[in-house]
């Protein structure tokens, strides 16, 4: 009974060993936390590149659609034989070197729209801090281009940030809030870059529905659903965007804001 | 100012006590290995009541008493890992009460009643089983047996709220509802509104059958050992057909468990899409790629132990050639579900690979293929089931070769069903690629249903080519079984780790961040280390368990032989 007994244990070990070992051979990423991002006045291109490598793959989630190369455009590799970003973002646009065409696509990524692709880009420069997009843009530029990103053009204020605005610091003890906490709904729309998308009274674009008269279609409770949990139900003809509007805007307000803002949309009868 | 002051000082003294250490393991290391073996525990004296009581009503209603003894012998079990479960639980909370008190704090704060009614749940569930165990054979006749029953019903009943509020607890953590921010106060959330949060009921089904699965295949690896140390070939049969049952309940649910799975994936990618893309296509995507392989371990061994498993019926011989082929379908089928897809690569991999996806591989390691490939060797497992099934029965109900033909069409359909839907997919948008994931699921669930029903009906007074030769299977075949449960064993252990892993370094996703030295989630290699450490210890303590279940029933074969000697 002992070899029976013997036999068994090496069976047990023996397995445990192998899939322990495959784990241990196949490539090892560890997610780390997001950690102080400084940029300093002496920044150097090669420190801006590896800065916007990282939020690039990590908190910028632009792999998520880019990295695919089928929901938006391949940034790294080439895209239909025109090369990688950096070879090609200074001929997208007439007048625009690729540093500013970068910026635009980052704060305003419906002026320009690749044709083939929907325009389903969140704005980044309201997801990401100054330091954190001009990092990313000389990560992009290095892809192919030059890097000519310099220290000169973040702004001072503004030169050090955490690479997650989502987070919160220590749990638990509050998130920043749009506006410096204002509950002017106007201001709350216009920090939250709501128009990028939606139309109210007559400004902002169409992408998505046109709140003018949401208030007729939604109430206040309905609408704070709709900002807390944007899948909970997707606007008739708005099926293929579904999922596009950000998550994080409920985590980004607080709760006078929220409500303010609901209270003044379900007013726009 | 005064009041803002102490606040602040307040907050600061709260975080600084937010976490403690443990000594040489570390605090996470020790909360993982507490949770990890309490959840085996208690997944296994959730699993193996559930058939426990169906073997009894097999046993009840079958007038077979085979089943009821078999049904007894499960219960046995239980009685320690019962006690094994609610020590390595009083270990967790103390662990997370003194390493994690914040978050602990946090926590209670929201679901204090429900962690009362846990409690009184367990030790209504703990006398349950006591009754029902030590009741078998006082409750053994007429309608005594039938209240014995649902006694068995009970404690399932018991077992599953228990469940149901654990999981209510950690599915919070990973999708608390929207409305809840990081300044809510926890004592104004109501507990309903946290209880009901996106993915417990997913998770509530998903570990339900989970749970089943691996009761099983531990109940198999219990009897593979006792018929490895049978003396008797009346007890070699016993315990073969005992290891043949668990075997197939595991084998069983493990069919149904993808779905389930699934279900869980799409409520993840609903709640919160970029904690779906971390979980399959961010820093977790290899993780799948590891499961892709250990689920073709089970496919592979659970099937070889059903082709062994032959050999040991009149009849068999005739279907023995066809193994071959499932074999190279299973093969095929473990490869393209293994297939990476989106991998986290840098722009030199990227380049280096001509594309975020491999030139040729990367058609396999999407949805579409890897869909149609579980489908595929879900139908080839089933028609291995059916194989063994008829191995020593001849039909001869006059329309027995009509029906043996639709059931090969049913196959046949259900193949061209899943290859068509899986080949189309390639030519369709996402969205509606994974609606077909839901017709080739119904597909092969239809087939396994239908033919089933066929097969039954089919078998009404089959001439029999020979009684089954229970008790003569090689001692591979049993070993089959031991890497079948450590298999299940680990795997778990890492879909744990992927569902909590996902939070990263979050205690409650987007609420309450982790900001303990450990905040970081490690990679899969060293995750894998830790799994199995806690499959050890779990297996280690098991075959504790049984040696125990062995020394009961040794004392009780005493007792009958000299009732003189009790208590000697």
């Amino acid at each position: 009974m002992w070899a029976t007994n013997l036999k068994i244990v090496g069976i047990v070990l023996g397995t445990l060993a192998v899939y322990t070992l495959i784990a241990n051979k196949i490539p090892q990423v560890q997610s780390e936390v997001p950690q102080t991002l400084t940029l300093g006045a002496n920044v150097t291109p090669e420190q801006l590149v590896a800065a916007g490598e990282k939020v690039f793959n990590g908190i910028g989630g632009c792999t998520t659609c880019h990295g695919l190369g089928t929901r938006a455009p391949n940034l790294l590799t080439d895209e239909k034989g025109t090369g990688p970003i950096g070879a090609r973002c200074g001929k997208r646009e007439a007048g625009k070197n690729c540093k500013q065409y970068l910026y635009e696509s980052l704060d305003q990524p419906t002026a320009y729209i690749v044709a083939g692709y929907q325009p389903i880009m969140p704005v980044m420069t309201k997801q990401l801090s100054p330091p954190q997009i001009w990092a990313v843009i000389a990560f992009l530029e290095s892809q192919g281009g030059t890097i000519d990103v310099t220290a000169s053009d973040i702004p001072a204020t503004s030169s050090t940030s955490t690479t997650s605005t989502t987070s919160t610091g220590s749990g638990g003890g509050g998130g920043a809030a749009f506006a410096g906490g204002s509950t002017d709904p106007k201001a709350i729309i216009q920090a939250a870059g709501c128009l990028v998308c939606h139309k109210l009274d007559g400004q902002g674009q169409t992408i998505a529905p046109d709140l003018t008269h949401v208030g007729s279609r939604r109430d206040a409770e309905s609408i704070r659903k709709k900002i807390l949990d944007p899948m909970s139900s997707i606007a008739k003809g708005y099926e293929k965007l579904a999922g596009i509007m950000p998550k994080t805007f409920g985590t980004m307000m607080n709760a006078s804001q929220l409500e303010a803002l609901a209270q003044f949309l379900a007013a726009h009868k | 100012m005064t009041h803002d002051l102490l606040l602040a000082l307040q907050a600061a003294a709260d975080t600084s006590h937010a976490y403690g250490e443990f000594p040489l393991l570390g605090a996470r290391q020790w909360i993982w290995i507490t949770a990890e073996v309490h959840l085996m525990f208690a997944a296994f004296v959730l699993g193996v009541p559930m058939f426990a009581v169906v073997t009894e009503a097999i046993g009840i209603f079958g007038h077979d008493d085979r089943y009821d003894r078999l049904s007894k012998e499960f219960t046995r079990l239980l009685l320690v890992a019962y006690s094994a479960t609610a020590i390595w639980g009083t270990m967790l909370v103390f662990a997370l009460s003194t390493l994690y008190p914040r978050f602990w704090a946090y926590l209670t704060a929201i679901f204090a009643p429900s962690m009362w009614l846990y409690a009184a749940l367990f030790l209504i569930e703990s006398f349950t089983l006591y009754l029902y165990y030590y009741g078998w054979d006082r409750w053994k006749k007429g309608r005594a047996k039938l209240w014995h029953w649902t006694l068995g019903i009970l404690l399932n009943v018991w077992g599953t709220i228990v469940m149901f509020i654990a999981n209510s607890w950690l599915t919070y953590m990973m999708s608390p509802p929207r409305d809840i921010t990081p300044t809510t106060d926890p004592t104004t959330i109501k507990l309903w509104h946290a209880i009901s949060n996106a993915t417990w009921m997913p998770i509530n089904v998903h570990r339900l059958i989970a749970n089943v699965v691996f009761g099983g295949a531990i109940v198999g690896a219990y009897a593979s050992y006792r018929f490895l140390a049978a003396r008797t070939d009346e007890e070699r049969a016993h315990y073969d057909w005992m290891g043949y049952v668990g075997n197939f309940i595991a084998m069983s649910a493990l069919i149904v468990l993808p779905f389930a799975g699934y279900w869980l994936g799409r409520e993840i990618y609903q709640y919160d899409q970029s904690m779906g893309i971390t979980m399959m296509g961010g820093f977790m995507s290899w993780l799948w790629v590891i499961q892709a392989f250990l689920i073709a371990v089970l496919f592979l061994t659970g099937n070889y132990y059903l082709w062994i498993g032959m050999g040991r019926i009149p009849g068999a011989e005739r279907f023995q050639p066809y193994t071959k082929y499932l074999l190279i379908v299973l093969v095929l089928g473990a490869i393209v579900w293994g297939t990476p897809h989106t991998m986290i690569a840098d722009s030199k991999e990227l380049a280096a690979m001509g594309g975020s996806h491999h030139p040729f591989l990367g058609a396999l390691g999407v949805m579409s293929a890897k869909n149609t490939a579980v489908n595929l060797m879900i139908l080839t497992t089933f028609l291995s089931f059916l194989l063994y099934r008829r191995a020593n029965k001849r039909p001869v109900v006059p329309w027995a070769r009509t029906g043996t033909l639709i059931q090969a069409a049913m196959f046949a359909i259900a193949a061209a069903i899943v290859l068509f839907y899986g080949i189309r997919g390639y030519f369709v948008e996402a969205i509606v690629r994974i609606g077909f994931s839901v017709y080739q699921v119904l597909a092969v669930l239809s087939c396994i249903l239908f033919v089933t029903v066929i097969d039954v009906l089919m078998a009404r007074g089959a001439q029999s080519l020979g009684t089954i030769q229970w008790g003569k299977m090689p001692p591979r075949s049993q070993y089959a079984l031991f890497i079948l449960a450590v298999t299940f064993t680990w795997l778990m252990g890492l879909m744990g780790f992927a569902r909590s892993g996902i939070r990263q370094y979050w205690h409650v996703w987007q609420v309450m961040q982790d900001t303990s030295k450990y905040a970081a989630t490690p990679a899969l290699g060293y995750a894998s280390k830790m799994i199995s450490l806690c499959v050890l210890i779990f297996l280690s303590l098991v075959a504790f368990v049984f040696w125990l279940g062995g020394l009961a029933e040794k004392s009780t074969y005493v007792a009958e032989k000299g009732p003189g000697h009790v208590g000697h």
